[in-house]
Order: structure tokens, then sequence, then C-alpha cells
């Protein structure tokens, strides 16, 4: 039943698009708005839960099925249906995406309150949901690429709501300008995957490209790694990865719940969505699985390095998502498909909750987002305070909660899979995930306050904020039970393995070595207390401290200097990206070809018809005349071409 | 040559005759003259053709009635010398005359060189039969009857057309 | 000659405009305040036909001596011409009062080039392509005056009337001489002699000289120089009638008389065609963008959209006369949906046309700029909206036909055109306004507007489906 119903997770948040996008300036009610946005989202979510037990209960070589709604296009051999695909791991994403967007747009009832265009805002997010679920639930590469341009695009507008709004040097617009660009070059590595895989298999269908990946014999290898490659750029783009991450940090510019549901929990984890999906490309191309890895394992470490030392409190976050983002490639890289998915559910739990506590503290502390001007926020706003310290315990890797569960099987694969280099690296990041995040924690909400306690009142969010906060709270606690390891749970074994599984049964990587348990054990219990030394190194440093944090920087010198600026890539970029484009668009192809060549004759015909007007007007009826000689003109052109061609 | 033949280049002449008479006269009342002798040409060319009925309404309603309403309007209006449209354009009228004049020579040439007897060729002989009234109304009252509704309706457009632009005053 | 009740009932929709016509005068002799109670009736009369048409789609056949035919493509298109006017008489109420039109005479004008329209549409006989045209030419030509006190609504009511009559003068010479040379008027009688026609010149000849006279009123380069001053002159509902629907009018025509082309016959004027596409295309595109004023600028992208059309029928295949009927049908809505906008916008005074005018609009008014967004997305061809799959079918015809080139000159065209399109979505979001202009955004025109654009979304949401039930009446 409710499988089939599918569709409805769809058209529900257009209809809340519609309705909110065509009404909302005459609704003007909030909370009708707000109803009506979170309302839709909501069903959605109880649509998405009914067919997940309903999946449950079939045998597992049913569990997929696929709804198709009706043939879109047919030209040709290609046909493309809008059809949408229920599987494990299309639900899997689909209740993160509804259920942790629902909270996010109760939330943002709360954080949205008083906007003048607090409709808008929900039109859309709710568009958002749209696009995210047709990414997600499509069967086919062009509905899942329709959907990836469309959450692209809903990222574009959300950046920039506040278009008139300053940001760091420039404006939100700006901002906004960036993520889009930086998209589109990843856009056009998926085209290109596309087309090779339609020149490929004939087919964009993913059953059809599927089967027919599997039972490719005369491919060449060649065409899997090229494949492989165009699309994992494609994933670099939306999900933020080296080299095209530089649009995350900016994205923060954004209100804090579009930063918490769109750059953090769900559609910044599009690309790993896609590389999950497509698995069975990537095992066939060993390289590009290879570059997988690498491109995530550095990732993580540099944007966790950056995130040690940055002041804004969304930016420390936004460095922190793209270091998580990519753990979950290096799970991918490892081969540990399933691993990357749990991560990515794990993640969407703590890090939408980091980003809520973030915009509650902003929210209370009247837009102040310098951490520096924090302090001692814990008597203000005790509930934000007691879910951020959780998400930060969750996302530092301390057992029991989701983040370790996750983490550690992704540390695990890439030592068993990858080798020991992959896990120092790996560890060494979860250290500077820990150290950072307790530094975030302690800055905020310890120690004593450093801003004006006169003139700056902080006060606790309203509960229409803060029960969304404890709600994913629990989550980010329970939320990794699922997925504990077999070594734990004994005869249950690993349930979400068992769950996810059967998708990525094809995409087995040979594994190279079968380290024993005590291995693994120990491993798992050097990280954590490596993760818990960092956390403890953090709070000490930065909570009972007498100096002012600014002075800290002193000591890390010129280090802390090439971290606070990003290792100076955005400059890099600059340079060596957008100024010679820029260079080259403003002065051959704008002065040069757009002005002088283009304009020119543009203004040579502008200046044709004005001048001939200009003639012509003086007499009215003159003007039907040369029209009328124009028009016979044409005709005794076309007899004089019947007459040659007799 | 046939008499046929004879009579039709005869028609022929004065209908081109009158009509390029008619475009290149400066006032309007000897314009609308050479009209009426193109008209009467025309008629001519149908009566050839074996269309007396429309040779007969040629010269009832277009050289008699229709040019008599043109020249009442004219006279009343008291047109002057009509000035040129032309006159401070000699580029366009250049053009003009040099197309037309390309058209002319090209259709001559497609008529009586490239396809004189690839054409239908109906037999003149054949009868008067089809050009009478008889057989007119046996073809508008059956075959095209719809058409013929039709063009009630095209005559209340116009004439709707005819009455919002041109009457004085409408009341509103 | 035996006339049916069947025959009345599959030409109902000809009926009922016919009738609407009669009633429509009726009730402006007899009622005082006829402004709202005509501008109903006509929207809802044309609907009427329109759901008829729909309805009997499938009823195919030949009636009154074969001179008319029903069903199958016919009835697509009488569902064209009838919703698309009804929609501008939707948006023409606001308009009518604003500009203090005679409505009158208005909507019994309207009524009657719709009525014209259908004839062409249904014609199986020369002599009725003639007076459906005459017909709709000169409802259009007192249409375009109707703003009588407003010299360039005359003026533009002159030229069109002028130039119009000459352009007829060739569709009669062509029809003449294809008489001629064939032997008949009948469509169906030229259409299965039409391999051998061909072959003579004077055919050849009649053929071009009518296409030559519907190439006017589809305004196609070098046909097309009256559409700027005409669409500016005319008030802009009528502006909005006359390049949506009574072009689709004409390209009834030429699909007529193109037939055995779509059947596999020679296509005799391919060189005519290709360079008319392409001159149309890009000469369309190019001015376009040198236009401020957007009832111009919409003039010139109609000569681009003409252009790509004739795609269709230089390719010669039947799947490009499909895909000429699915543009149509696409390019009516968006382009009527864009004049509605317009036609709230502008003032009485007939300013507010200026790009410029439209800065701010975005945060002014929020529901008619997004809007004319999708209006103008439609138009540039971005997927997945209407104009991006009528682009995408004559394209895929041209290439199966084997003129890929011009294929390649349309997308050319569409890449020069989407600078012109989105600059007025540029200008609505990012421009800076300094005029407060007024506006009246009544709900019968909003509802008109939203009208077309859930058809421009629906037709590019169900294409497949939409496309197969077109081509499975022209084959």
């Amino acid at each position: 039943m409710a499988i089939e119903l599918i569709y409805l997770t769809v058209a529900l948040p257009l209809a809340g698009f519609l309705v909110n996008g065509l009404l909302g300036s005459r609704i003007k009610n909030e909370k009708a708005i707000g109803a009506i946005g979170a309302g839709v989202v909501g069903l959605s979510f109880v649509i998405v839960v009914m067919a997940f037990f309903e999946t449950l209960g079939k045998p597992v070589a049913e569990r997929t099925s696929v709804v198709e709604l009706y043939s879109w296009l047919a030209a040709g051999d290609i046909g493309v249906s809008i059809a949408y695909q229920v599987d494990q791991l299309s639900l899997v994403m689909a209740m993160v995406v509804t259920g942790v967007g629902f909270l996010i747009h109760v939330y943002s009832i709360g954080y949205m309150h008083g906007d003048k265009a607090f409709w808008r805002f929900f039109a859309y997010l709710n568009l958002f949901i749209f696009a995210m679920m047709n990414l997600i639930l499509a069967d086919n590469f062009v509905l899942m690429f329709l959907g990836w341009e469309g959450v692209g695009l809903c990222s574009y507008l959300l950046i920039g709501f506040w278009y008139d709004k300053k940001f760091e040097k420039s404006t939100t617009s700006e901002a906004a300008k960036k993520a889009f660009v930086v998209n589109r070059i990843g856009d056009f590595g998926f085209l290109l995957g596309m087309f090779l895989i339609l020149t490929t298999f004939g087919s964009l269908n993913f059953g059809e490209v599927f089967a027919g990946v599997a039972a490719a014999e005369n491919v060449p290898p060649l065409t899997f790694e090229l494949i492989a490659i165009f699309l994992f750029i494609g994933a670099t783009g939306k999900s933020a990865q080296i080299p095209l991450y530089v649009w995350l940090p900016d994205a923060m510019a954004g209100p804090t719940p579009v930063s918490a549901l769109i750059h953090a929990a769900t559609m910044v984890t599009a690309g790993v969505y896609m590389v999950a999906r497509t698995s069975i490309i990537y095992v066939n191309a060993p390289t590009a699985l290879m570059v997988v890895a690498v491109v995530g394992l550095a990732t993580a470490f540099f944007a966790a390095t950056i995130g040690l030392v940055q002041n804004d409190i969304k930016k420390v976050l936004a460095y922190s998502t793209v270091s998580q983002l990519g753990y979950m490639f290096l799970a991918l890289g490892s081969g540990a498909f399933v691993a990357g998915v749990f991560h990515v559910m794990t993640h969407a739990f703590f890090k939408a909750l980091l980003f809520l506590g973030a915009g509650s503290v902003i929210h209370g502390m009247h837009e102040e987002q310098d951490i520096q001007k924090y302090g001692g926020l814990k008597k203000y706003m005790p509930r934000t305070y007691i879910t951020f310290l959780i998400a930060s315990l969750a996302i530092s890797g301390i057992p029991p909660l989701a983040g370790f569960f996750s983490k550690d099987e992704i540390l695990w694969y890439s030592f068993m899979n990858r080798g020991e280099i992959f896990w120092i690296v790996g560890a060494v990041t979860a250290l500077l995930t820990a150290f950072y995040m307790f530094r975030l924690l302690s800055l905020t909400f310890y120690g004593k306050p450093r801003f004006d306690e006169a003139h700056t009142k902080p006060h606790e969010s309203p509960y229409v904020m803060t029960v969304p906060l404890m709600i994913l709270a629990v989550l980010s606690i329970v939320g990794g039970w699922i997925g504990i390891p077999e070594i734990f749970s004994g005869e249950h074994g690993n349930l979400f393995h068992s769950w996810l599984a059967p998708v990525f049964a094809e995409a087995n990587l040979a594994h190279g070595a079968h380290p024993s348990h005590t291995t693994e054990i120990l491993l798992m219990a050097i990280s954590v207390a490596g993760a818990a030394g960092a956390a403890y190194l953090g709070y000490r440093m930065y909570s009972s401290s007498k100096k002012q944090p600014g002075e800290l920087k002193g000591a890390a010198g010129a280090v802390h200097k090439l971290l606070f600026n990003k290792y100076y890539v955005d400059e890099l970029y600059d340079a060596t990206a957008v100024k010679p484009t820029v260079w080259t668009s403003r002065y051959l192809l704008w002065k040069f070809i757009d002005v002088g060549v283009i304009d020119g004759f543009i203004n040579f015909l502008g200046s044709l018809v004005e001048r001939l007007s200009g003639v012509l007007r003086k007499m009215q009826t003159g003007v039907a005349q040369f029209y009328a000689a124009i028009m016979t003109l044409g005709v005794a052109i076309t007899i004089l071409w019947i007459i040659l061609s007799l | 040559m046939t008499l046929a033949s004879v009579l039709f280049y005869f028609f022929a002449t004065i209908a081109v005759a009158g009509g390029v008479l008619m475009v290149t006269r400066k006032n309007p009342v000897h314009a609308v003259l050479f009209l009426v002798l193109n008209f009467a040409g025309v008629a001519g060319v149908y009566l050839v053709l074996n269309a007396q009925f429309i040779a007969v309404v040629q010269i009832i309603v277009y050289a008699g009635a229709i040019m008599v309403l043109f020249l009442f309007v004219i006279m009343l209006l008291k047109l002057g010398g009509e000035e040129s449209v032309f006159a401070r354009q000699p580029f366009v009228k250049t053009l003009s005359i040099v197309i037309a004049a390309l058209i002319g020579a090209q259709l001559t040439y497609v008529f009586f060189f490239a396809a004189p007897d690839k054409g239908t060729m109906v037999d003149m002989e054949t009868g008067v039969y089809p050009g009478t009234v008889k057989a007119i109304a046996e073809t508008l009252y059956t075959k095209y009857l719809l058409p013929f509704e039709a063009v009630g309706f095209t005559l209340v457009a116009a004439t709707v057309g005819a009455l919002v632009i041109g009457k004085k005053k409408l009341e509103d | 000659m035996e006339f049916t009740l069947t025959d009345l009932t599959h030409l109902l929709p000809i009926v009922i405009v016919a009738a609407s016509v009669l009633v429509a005068m009726t009730i402006d002799m007899f009622t005082k305040e006829a402004d709202k109670t005509l501008g109903w009736f006509t929207a809802l009369s044309l609907f009427a036909a329109a759901y008829v048409s729909l309805f009997f789609v499938d009823k195919t056949g030949v009636h009154l001596s074969g001179v008319v035919a029903s069903g199958g493509a016919t009835n697509i298109l009488h569902f064209v011409f009838t919703f698309g006017a009804g929609v501008v008489a939707l948006i023409s109420m606001e308009y009518a009062k604003k500009t203090e039109m005679r409505v009158g005479e208005y909507y019994v004008l309207v009524l009657s080039s719709v009525l014209g329209m259908m004839l062409i549409a249904a014609a199986k006989d020369l002599a009725v392509i003639f007076v459906g045209l005459e017909q709709m030419s000169i409802s259009f030509y007192a249409l375009a005056g109707i703003r009588r006190k407003r010299d360039k609504s005359v003026e533009a009511s002159l030229k069109y009337f002028l130039l119009g009559a000459f352009a007829t003068g060739f569709v009669v010479y062509g029809m003449a001489l294809i008489y001629g040379s064939s032997g008949t008027m009948a469509l169906d009688t030229i259409r299965y002699a039409f391999p051998d026609l061909v072959s003579q010149p004077l055919f050849v000849l009649g053929l071009a000289l009518f296409v030559i006279g519907f190439a006017f009123k589809i305004a196609a380069v070098p046909f097309h120089m009256w559409a700027p001053d005409v669409y500016q002159g005319s008030p802009t509902p009528v502006a909005g009638l006359m390049s949506t629907v009574g072009k689709a009018a004409a390209f009834a025509a030429l699909l007529l008389i193109f037939r055995p082309v779509f059947d596999g016959a020679e296509n005799a004027l391919f060189p005519f065609l290709a360079i008319v596409a392409t001159l149309s295309m890009l000469y369309g595109a190019i001015v376009a963008i040198a236009q401020d004023d957007l009832k111009r600028m919409l003039a010139y992208s109609s000569v681009a959209h003409a252009g790509y059309m004739l795609i269709g029928f230089a390719s010669g295949e039947a799947t490009g006369a499909a895909g000429v009927i699915y543009y149509l049908v696409a390019y009516a809505f968006m382009n009527l949906g864009a004049f509605g906008i317009i036609a709230m916008i502008e003032s009485a005074e007939e300013t507010n046309l200026k790009v410029q005018d439209y800065a701010g609009l975005g945060t002014r008014a929020p529901a008619l700029a997004a809007l004319l967004s999708l209006f103008m997305f439609a138009l540039s061809g971005i997927p997945p909206l209407a104009g991006f799959f009528g682009k995408y079918y004559v394209f895929i015809a041209a290439v199966e036909g084997g003129a890929t080139w011009l294929a390649l000159v349309g997308v050319a065209s569409s890449a020069i055109s989407v600078y012109f399109y989105l600059r007025v979505v540029v200008v609505m979001y990012f421009g800076k306004s300094e005029n407060r202009m007024e506006y009246s955004v009544s709900n019968v025109s909003l509802l008109g507007v939203t009208i077309s654009a859930m058809l421009v979304i629906l037709l590019g949401v169900l294409p497949g489906s939409i496309i197969k039930l077109i081509e499975s009446f022209v084959r």
C-alpha cells in the first residue's frame, strides 16, 4: 500500500511549495504557512516510514519495487519514465530527509518568526524537499539529475535568501553565486558521466544500466574508470570534496535552518548517495574507487585542520561537515558502502542538531556568530547546551553515541581494505574533530561571558525550536544502535548491515586481510581513547583558561595563520582559476568579442532598424510600402529559385 | 491564332494598360476612371473564358456600383493632387519598380517558356454551360454551401470592423 | 449533398463558435452594461467549443460534400484556437475596462476570427481555406485598430490591412495556379496526385506562392516586417491573439497543403523552407536582443518561433508534422501567458512596456514575476517546460529527415534567444527600480494566465503521451 503511494512523498512537498509559493503572500498567517510547510513534510515522513515497514515485512529478495507513474519522454530508443524506486537504500535516505527535514521545518517556524519573507522561506524549503526526494527515489539517471539540479537551485535560492545582507567581504548573493558556479562544474562531470553511460549501455535506467554493468564483458575497463571519475566529479561538487569544497563554508551565509537541512544533513550527502547507488560501477573501476578513498581521506583531514582555528560558529561547523563528508567518501572508497550510508544517517542527526543548536545560540545572542564573543552561555540556554553537548560527544565518536558506531566502522574498513596509513590519518582526523568540537563547545558555553552582559541579554529559544533539538539529541544517542558491530551484538549481527547489504551484494570488494577481533577492539580502543583525550584537551584549553581566546593564537604562530586562512585555497583558486577566467571573459570575451564584435553587430543592426524607422516614420504609409517591397523581393527570389531549378 | 485568342489579348491589354495608368495617375479621379477601364478589360477576359455571369457581375458591381461610390467619396473629400509617397524615397521607388519588373519577367518566362503545355487545358468548345447562373448557383448551393455561408460571416466581420474603425461617433 | 445530424454533431465546435458570433452581437445590442457579460459569454462559449473539440477528437470524417473535415489533428487545432482565444477573452476583460475599449465589437470580432481559423483547420478544399483566411484576417485588421482613438492602433490596423491584403493576393494567385495545374480544388485529390504534380513548374510556383502568403501570416523572414509594428500598435490582448492562435491557423493551412510531403512525397520546397526557417530563427533572435519594448521583443521572438516550426516542415517527416502541432500548442500558451501579464502591467496610456519598467517586480508582485519568469523560461526552451519539448520534437524530426544542420542552426539561435528572455527575469529580480508603477491585477486576468501556466507545465510534464496522441492522428 504505502509503497504504491510513495509518489505522494514527492507530490506533497510540491503541493506545499505551490500553496505557500503562490498564496503565501496572501495567507500572511505565519502559523498557517508553517503548518502547511512542515505538515506536508511530516506526512511524507509518515508515508516513508509505512513503506519502510511494508518493505521490512517482505522477503529480502523482493524488497526492491519500482513505482512507475508514467512515461515522461519517449524518443527513439531512449525512454525516460517518471518512476520511483523503493528499496533499502532509497528508504534509508528518504527517512533521513523527510524525518530530519520535518524537524528542521518545525524549528524554522520559530527561527524565521517575523521575517518579512516567511512564506517564501517555507516555499523554498518545500521545493527543496521535493527535488531531494526526486533525487533519492529516482529510478533513472535523468530524473536523478533533475532532482540534482533542483536541489542545487534551491540551495542557491536559500543561500541568497537574505540577498541584501552583508556576508564577510561581500554579500550573500555572492556566496550564493559561488555555490552555484562551483556546483555547475561538478554537474558538468555528472552530465559527461551520464552521456558515457548512455552511449555504453544504451539506457539511463538504473536497473538496465546495472544489469548491463554486471553482464558487461567487452566493455573496456577504462570506460568504467571514466564513468566513475566523471560521476565522482559531480559528487565532489555537490558533496563539497577537494577540490570543489570551497562553496560550502560560504554557503553558511544562508539562514541557519538551511545550513542544517541542506548544507549538513541532506543535500551535501547526495554525492555519497549517488556513489553508493552506482556502487557496482565503482567496484568495476578500482582506480576510481581508490581516488574516491584518497580524496575523501584528504578532505576529511584538511577540513578538520581548518576547523581547528575558525572563530565563526557556523564556519567551524561547515568545515566539520566537509570533513565528515570526507569520512563518508573514505568509507565508499574503502568498499564499505553500508558504513558510508550509515555515517550519512548518524551525521544527519548530530550535524543537524549542531547547526540547529548554533542557530539557537545565534538567535539568543542577537545574530552574533563570533565564538570569541560568547562564553558562559550554559546558564542562559540550558536546553540548547545539553543537546549541543550530546551532539559534540556524538561527532567526537564517544561510545555509545551514534557517531562512534558509524565512524568506527569506517575506520575499521579503511584499515582492512586500504591499509594502516588510511587508518592512522582517519584516526588523527577523529582526534582533531573531537578537539575542535570541544573548543567550540567550551568557548560558547563554558568560562566567563565575553560579551557585555548589561547590553546583550542572551535568552533560551522557544520550545518550537528546542523540542526538535531534543528529538535530534535522542536520535544522536540511540541512532547508532542499529549498527552495532557484530563483535558486540553477537548473534543478531549488525542490523543496519543486514538491511542494506543486499543493495550492495554485487559490489563486494575482496577483503584484503581478515584481522582478528582483538585487532578490531584494539583499534577501536585507541581511537576512542584518543578522541576522549583530545576532547578533554579542548575543554581544558578553552574553558578554564582565564586568558582571552584571542591570545591563544600566539603559540600556534605560522601554522595557525595558515589554518586560519584555510590554506589560502580561496586565494589560490582566485589567482589560478577565477582571475584568469574573469580576465578572459572581461577583456577577451567581453571587451573584445562582446563589446567589439557582438555589441557592434547588434548596435549596427539596432541602428539600422532605428535609422530605417527614422526615415520611414516621417511618412506613415512609406513604411508599409517598403515592407511590401521587401516582401516582393522575397517572392522574386523564390520564383528565381524555381526557374533555376526547373 | 483563333478569334478567342485575339479577343483574349485585346481585353488583357486593356486590363493591364488600365492598371498601369491607374497606378501612375496623380489625380485620384483620373485614377478611378482608369480603374473602371481595367475592370472592363477584366470583364472581357471573363467573357472569353465562358464566365458570362461573373463578367456581368464584374461590370454591374465593380465597374458600376463600387466605382461610383469611390468617385463620390473622392469628390466629397475634395482630394487635391495626390502627393506621391515615393517622392521622398527615390530608393524605395526604384527598388519597387525593379522588383515588379523582375517578377513580371519571371512569370512571363514560366508561363510562356517553361511550362506552356504542362497545365491542365480546359477545352473551350465544351460549351457555355459552366459559366451560366444556373451552373454557378448549383455549385454554390450544393458543394460549396459551407464556404458560401461562411462568406456571410466574413461580410459581418467586415461590416463590424468598418463600423468600429470608421464611424465618427460611437455612443459610449 | 446531404446534411445529417452526425455532420452537425461532428462540426459542433464550429457551429458553437458561429452561433456565438451572432449571440454576442445580440447581447451587445440589448444589454447596456455589456462589458462583463460579453467577456464571460465569449470565454465560456470558446471553452465549451474547446471541450467539444477534444470530446470529438476521435470522430474523424468529412462532411458537406467533402469540403470540411472533423476529428483528429483538425480537432486538436480547434482546441488550440478556441482554448487560446478563451484565455484571450479572460485577459481582455480587465484590459478593456482599463483602456475603455469598445467591448461589443471587440468580442464579436474575436469570435469571428476564431471561426475563420477553425474553417482553415477543417478545410478539405482550397476555397474553404481562402474563406477562412479572409474571415480571420478581416477580423484581425479591425481588432488591431479597435482602440481607434489612438493613432498607433489605427496605424497598425491600416498597415496590417494593406500588407495583409497584399499577402492574400499571393495566396489566391497560388491557389489559381494550383487549380490550373491540377484541375481541382479538393485537397485530397491534390494530395494523391502530388507526386506527379511536383514535376510541373506551374504547380510548384503555385505552391510557393501559397506558402509565401501564409509565411506572411506566420511572420517568417522576409515576410515578417509588419509584425513588430502591428504587435506593438495593437491592443496587447489582440497582439496575443494574433501571435499565437492566429499564427497557429496559418500553420494549419501549411500543414494541409504539405500533407503529401509528410506522407513521404518529395519535399519540392525544401530549400525555400530551410532558408526561410534559418533566416527567421537567426533574424528573430538577433534583433530581439536590441529591443527594449516587450511587445516588440515578443514580436521578434515570434518571428524566431515561426522559424523553429518551419523546421518541422523542412524535415518532411511525419514526426515533424506532429512536432509542429505540439509546438503550436506549447507556443500558444506560453506566449499568451506572457502577453496576459504584459496586459496587466501595462497602463491605459500604453506605458510600462519597457523591460526596465519591470525592475523590482520580483519583490513587489512576486506571483506575477514568478509566472512571467515561467513563461520566459518556457519560451527560451529550458526543460522541463513546454517550449523545450516543442523544439526537441522539431529538431529530432529535422535530424531524422537528414537536415541536421537545420537543427544545429535552431540550437544556436535558441542559445542566442536565452539572452533576451532571461534578461526580463534578471531585471525583474535584480534590477533597481526608481518608478513605482501602478498595475492592475484582476482575478480574471490572473485566472487566464494561470491556466496558460498550468498548460505550459503540463505539456512539459506529459510530453510523451501528448505527442503520441498527436502522432496517431498525423499518420
